[in-house]
């Protein structure tokens, strides 16, 4: 076990944001804590980075208290909503500043990784969203932390955006061997992007547990379907016709981007499309075929 | 302790008010004059100050980086270098010696701070607020949300644009040619003279005309509150 | 309607602007290399200097860290007690520090003494200019984004590296702005020095003055070339610095997260 809170409590303006919360994150894991807004859950995160105090409870790593251990020495970086680049250093510059030797070689390398090649001298102000959220990623792991804490860093992105982000997070946390906390009030972002999941709910933890165990006991996470081991949302479609013979689908809605179409079933009165090797996109018609009592793209 | 240190060394300049017993308060022409400068000068700045602020945050216009600077720039001219000047061209309108004069030059002295004072104030609070003013009638709006949202600014503008005009004495003097006294120009010249408790009343009068203005502005501003909130339920 | 305010002040602030024209028009005639070469004038100016830097230096570093100790350590009574100097008139002030000072208190001689470091006018302006400070350095805190400083701490900088990633880009712009004010305001003034400083070498504005209005205005046109030059010597040290730092501003300024 790397990461364990256990009982923590914080008191604001006469209200328990906190109320006594226990969980554990292992090493190498990514590990999302979701709940609505004023759950506590940012509160949380800010007291494991040591931005904030508990007034009661304790923060380990390894068996090792973080409290009263200053936030620069903790090895704990942070990748929050904005990108908050310094704006008066280059893009590059802001990688090197957290390189533990100030390598350019390796600041870099770093840059290389989230594909932001070539971008060392770009100012600040000329990256678009997704790309200063990839350099500000690049700089949170130039650090070398042993653990990074994502602060919503998925909310302020479009959605081919969050999807592209989501992907190398989890790329790159696994093959760097890091582990993750991940903070979030998206539910379906819990489940797609963390290996286990914990709910908060007015300072509590309510339950937790991993993606495909919760998705089977909380109908709240919404609908999702196992392949291969990778969970997907099951994306909901309205189908423009009956699928008697040959159905055509208009796609209304689509709850991740490059979702691929495949098996179709009926569930609870909407049409659902699991996964293929087609990639759709929302507002466009598409021809189905009824095979074997599934529908195929 | 380190507050308590800190506090004594702050407020020990304080103790000089009461080193001696101050002379009674005479109201005479020095204390009218101020009053007058005081009151005109604060309604002038705050009615100016927050209008061209808004003007600078809010306008689109290709001239804003322009007016920016160009009103910005008084403060970095030395406020007695520009008192020569001024004293030199206002010579020539014949507006040495009269009250529109010092009225003029004293506001001239004081504006670019306030502009700057609700520049700063407006932009902290910021345009999406402002904006959601606007779907009020233009009256409701200055009611219920402008007055309440400046308020602080207001206090503030009116405070240094007095202490600022109760600074003067080489303004005043020269502008005024010695024509227009104010409690300032006599303190100067009470200074030069030996009597301790007139130089105090007068100390005390500089700082309490501030003091209560700012006071003065801050009850209006809860009385308003108070009626707003009542008429909104 | 802000458009008749905007129209108003430009004309009003029209006219300290076009002072220092007819500043140059009065200075004409004057011997500039005599007054360049008049040991009274270029005493006056190393004192000024002295005292201009020292209090401005002083009142910049003070009001920012009381600012930073609001902002930053929550330390809120010092809002409250740092208004007081504020309500004081600078000549006010200059009258109170003369009465702590001259003798009256036990222990405090030094302007009876005739002391030559002009101890008490840096300490009047200190005193008077801290809070002015403290007022803009406060709002340029409120405007800067914290998450700037969270994540330079959680991107394990030491405290020093914190301040210099997260706060001093910010801070540049609000202390060459407050930086310029108080050198305008300190370099070129009557009241306090005139009150409080030594008779030996005068600071500059007490010395243009004394030239001005003695001798029924005999020597007017040295005080105005003093004034101009004084302001013209500014104003080349404003836009030099302001052009020294645009690059860097206008780089923060786009690229900043509010």
């Amino acid at each position: 076990m790397s990461l364990k809170v256990t009982n923590i409590r914080k008191r604001f303006k006469q209200r328990d944001v906190l109320a006594g919360v226990d969980f554990s994150v292992s090493e190498g894991e990514i590990h999302a804590l979701v709940g609505v807004s004023g759950s506590g859950k940012t509160t949380m995160l800010r007291i494991i980075a040591g931005l904030e105090t508990a007034d009661a409870g304790t923060v380990t790593w390894n068996d090792i208290s973080l409290l009263g251990v200053p936030a620069h020495e903790r090895k704990i970086t942070m990748l929050s909503q904005t990108p908050l680049l310094f704006p008066h250093l280059t893009v590059g510059e802001n990688v090197l500043l957290a390189t533990p030797d100030r390598s350019k070689a390796d600041a870099e390398q770093w840059l290389r990784r989230v594909r932001l090649e070539g971008r060392f001298d770009a100012e600040v102000h000329e990256l678009s969203g997704g790309e200063g959220q990839r350099a500000s990623f690049a700089r949170a792991l130039a650090a070398s932390p042993r653990l990074i804490l994502l602060d919503e860093p998925f909310t302020n992105l479009d959605p081919v955006l969050k999807y592209e982000l989501q992907q190398l997070i989890r790329e790159l946390v696994a093959d760097l061997g890091l582990t993750a906390l991940l903070v979030t009030h998206d539910r379906e972002e819990a489940m797609l992007v963390a290996d286990r999941v914990t709910l908060l709910e007015n300072g509590a933890v309510r339950t937790t547990g991993t993606p495909t165990a919760l998705s089977a006991k909380e109908p709240t996470f919404g609908d999702f379907i196992e392949l291969d081991g990778v969970l997907y949302p099951l994306t909901r479609i309205e189908v423009s016709r009956e699928p008697t013979g040959e159905p055509v689908v208009l796609v209304r809605e689509l709850t991740r981007f490059g979702v691929r179409l495949g098996e179709y079933r009926r569930l609870s009165g909407e049409y659902v499309i699991l996964p293929c090797d087609a990639s759709f996109e929302v507002g466009r018609e598409y021809q189905l075929r009824k095979k074997q009592g599934v529908v195929e793209c | 302790m380190k507050r308590i240190l800190f506090l004594i060394v702050l407020l020990l300049p304080f103790i000089g008010l009461f080193s001696s017993m101050p002379a009674p308060l005479v109201f005479d022409e020095a204390v009218a004059n101020t009053i007058v400068h005081v009151f005109v000068l604060a309604g002038l700045n705050v009615w100016l100050a927050l209008g061209t602020a808004w003007w600078l945050l809010f306008t689109e216009s290709r001239w804003r980086p322009f007016v920016e600077w160009f009103l910005f720039l008084p403060l970095f001219v030395p406020a007695l270098a520009s008192t020569f000047g001024m004293y030199v061209a206002l010579v020539r309108f014949g507006l040495v010696g009269t009250q529109f004069g010092v009225l003029t030059v004293l506001l001239a002295v004081t504006l670019p701070y306030s502009i700057r004072i609700a520049y700063n104030a407006m932009y902290v609070i910021g345009r999406p607020l402002f904006e959601q003013a606007l779907f009020l009638p233009p009256v409701r709006r200055v009611q219920f949300v402008l007055v309440p949202l400046l308020t602080e600014t207001v206090r503030t503008i009116a405070l240094m644009s007095t202490v600022v005009v109760l600074g003067q004495f080489v303004l005043v003097q020269l502008i005024g040619a010695g024509l227009v006294p104010t409690v300032t120009t006599r303190l100067y010249h009470v200074y030069a003279g030996n009597d301790v408790s007139l130089a105090l009343q007068n100390t005390w009068l500089l700082v309490l005309i501030p003091a209560l203005l700012y006071g003065g502005i801050g009850y209006l501003m809860r009385i308003w509150m108070k009626v707003m909130k009542g008429r909104l339920r | 309607m802000s458009r008749v305010n905007v129209v108003i002040s430009s004309l009003i602030t029209l006219l300290p602007l076009t002072a220092v024209l007819f500043l140059l028009r009065e200075a004409v005639g004057t011997d500039v290399w005599s007054l360049v070469q008049d040991e009274t004038w270029r005493a006056s100016l190393a004192v000024t200097l002295y005292v201009t830097l020292v209090s401005t230096f002083l009142s910049l570093v003070i009001g920012t860290i009381c600012a930073r100790m609001v902002y930053v350590n929550g330390r809120t009574w010092l809002s409250f007690w740092l208004n007081w100097p504020l309500f004081v008139p600078h000549i006010a002030s200059a009258y109170l520090f003369y009465l702590l000072f001259s003798g009256g208190f036990p222990g405090f001689g030094l302007i009876a003494s005739n002391e030559r470091h002009h101890l008490v006018v840096i300490l009047t302006y200190v005193w008077k200019e801290v809070p002015f400070v403290f007022l803009m350095m406060l709002g340029s805190y409120a405007q800067l984004n914290r998450g700037y400083r969270d994540m330079a701490k959680t991107l394990q900088l030491s405290p020093w590296q914190q301040f210099s990633v997260a706060e001093w880009p910010f801070l540049i712009k609000p202390l060459l702005d407050s930086f310029w004010i108080l050198v305008a305001f300190i370099s070129f003034a009557y009241e306090v020095p005139a009150l409080l400083g030594v008779t030996f070498p005068k600071l500059l504005g007490v010395l243009a003055y004394d030239r001005l209005t003695t001798g029924l205005f005999l020597n007017e046109s040295e005080a105005y070339a003093v004034a101009l030059i004084w302001a013209l010597i500014l104003f080349a040290g404003v836009l030099l610095s302001y052009a020294l730092t645009a690059k860097r501003r206008r780089r923060i300024e786009r690229g900043v997260r509010r």
